[in-house]
């Protein structure tokens, strides 16, 4: 079973409005409210592809019980905490007109030490059964900013493959840990060590360094709709046109859905990255998050644009 | 149709060591009224409910009580539950589990939990834990299902 986990959960509230500017009073023409945050989404495109997983992490108050049941409906494992206080909410506006994208995120509910180490013993417990762990998102308070590397060591420990889609403070400790899989999100990480995430040199520059840590396969976004991929068999450069597309939100999260999918059926590498890169794609052109169905998925493909850089 | 399709995929669950205080607090904020309590690898070794717990922190002597209500209040109750508060759970949970398989007919979970008198069970793969079925959301299924065509 593959395993996602969500330390901080939140509801994501995505807000359409026809043309969008700070300081002004907007009525949005659509509105769409869905559980979030990085492993859940995971979880959900993977079901959505017609693979299994279990979601773990932190959830609390009114927020929580609606992931939940969300969750619990879509017939996916859970085995979450529940702690006091509440699971945060973020909102995202998509300025229709502008094709702009606005976030807000809240911090999320206090874990306190106990509710750590509860966490950790169903951890454990779950790894018994896993064949790859999904690390993904922002640490809530009071989890420390090495977590990561706990969980990646737990795992490696019983030879479990991890993949982690995280940024900032939490993903530079982990990547020391050296995960299987390291997804670099550039909007949310200017620079790594000291290398500026802008030019396709600098990319790769940085992603060869990752490597060097151990780091099997790191996926770093270029540009709008591009990702350069470290693999094993070398460097590769995949994109795709914007054509149609609506919002990007939750590309990511397909993107890392259609790798452990296509990995998980044997695809090569060059076959993985067009799967990854459709399930993207296609997450981009409707505003509901995730993808519509594998043979959605698939037709994408040619779209694709494949590139070996070294 | 397959309990697998009704079922709560939650793995939520204790270990045998976990204080009653501590499941206390698990039950309240899952609000759930009991939890399935599993070894290290999630095989299931019994079940905790709220009702064992409450059973355990009674006064001996309310088994010999006709009514309740000759009790004055719930001091000695209380007394008694934070008494026993640092207890393990291994001490009160059932250990005779009804459990039932993904594949067991939703009419064979009803009749079984309905004669056990029994509001959640686990549900187990191999002895491991892999959800919970539950009273209510069977009586929902029942309820919003089709009627089987009559024979008569």
């Amino acid at each position: 079973m593959i395993v996602t986990v969500t330390l901080n959960p939140a509801i994501d509230e995505e807000y359409l409005v026809p043309e969008f500017r700070p300081g002004g009073w907007f009525r949005a023409s659509k509105v769409q409210r869905t559980p979030g945050g990085k492993g859940i989404n995971v979880s959900l495109v993977l079901k959505q592809l017609g693979l299994e997983t279990a979601a773990m992490g932190f959830l609390a108050g009114f927020s929580g019980e609606y992931i939940r049941d969300v969750l619990r409906k879509a017939q996916i494992t859970t085995n979450f905490l529940h702690v006091r206080g509440e699971t945060r909410t973020n909102v995202y506006i998509v300025d229709e007109v502008g094709k702009v994208e606005t976030g807000l995120a809240e911090p999320g509910p206090y874990i306190s030490e106990d509710e750590i180490a509860r966490f950790i013993s169903n951890y454990e417990r779950i790894l018994k059964r896993t064949s790859l762990v999904v690390l993904g998102g922002s640490l809530p308070p009071g989890i420390p900013q090495d977590f990561y590397c706990e969980l990646i060591r737990i795992a490696r420990q019983r030879d479990i493959p991890t993949f982690i889609d995280a940024a900032g403070a939490p993903l530079l400790a982990a990547l020391d840990e050296g995960p299987t899989y390291a997804k670099v999100d550039q909007r949310f990480m200017g620079s790594y060590e000291g290398v500026t995430l802008n030019s396709l040199d600098n990319l790769i520059e940085a992603v060869t360094r990752v490597h060097a840590l151990g780091v099997e396969w790191v996926i770093a976004s270029y540009r709008t709709y591009g990702n350069v991929f470290f693999t094993p068999e070398g460097i590769f450069l995949a994109e795709f046109d914007r054509k149609g597309i609506v919002s990007m939100f939750g590309s990511g999260e397909s993107l890392v859905a259609g790798l452990i999918l296509s990995g998980k059926e044997g695809m090569d590498t060059k076959e993985r990255i067009l799967f990854g890169m459709a399930a993207a794609l296609e997450n981009a052109l409707h505003v509901e998050k995730g993808v519509r169905n594998r043979v959605a998925v698939e037709k994408l493909i040619p779209r694709i644009s494949f590139e070996k850089l070294s | 149709m397959q309990i697998c399709e009704v079922m709560d995929r939650d793995l939520t669950a204790l270990s045998p060591d976990t204080t009653l205080s501590e499941a206390i607090e698990v039950l309240t904020r899952h609000r759930v009224s009991g939890i399935p309590v599993v070894d290290p690898s999630g095989r299931v070794l019994g079940f905790v409910s709220e009702k064992d717990i409450v059973k355990a922190a009674l006064p001996g002597y309310f088994d010999y009580l006709q009514d309740p209500s000759f009790i004055p209040d719930y001091g000695q109750f209380q007394k008694r539950l934070k008494k026993i508060g640092q207890d393990p759970i291994s001490k009160v949970m059932a250990k005779d589990v009804v459990s039932f398989s993904e594949e067991d007919s939703d009419f064979y979970v009803a009749i079984t939990l309905i004669r056990n008198h029994l509001k959640r069970a686990p549900v187990v793969r191999d002895g491991i834990l892999v959800g919970v079925v539950n009273r209510a959301d069977l009586l929902e299924r029942i309820m919003m299902e089709e009627e089987p065509p009559s024979f008569a």
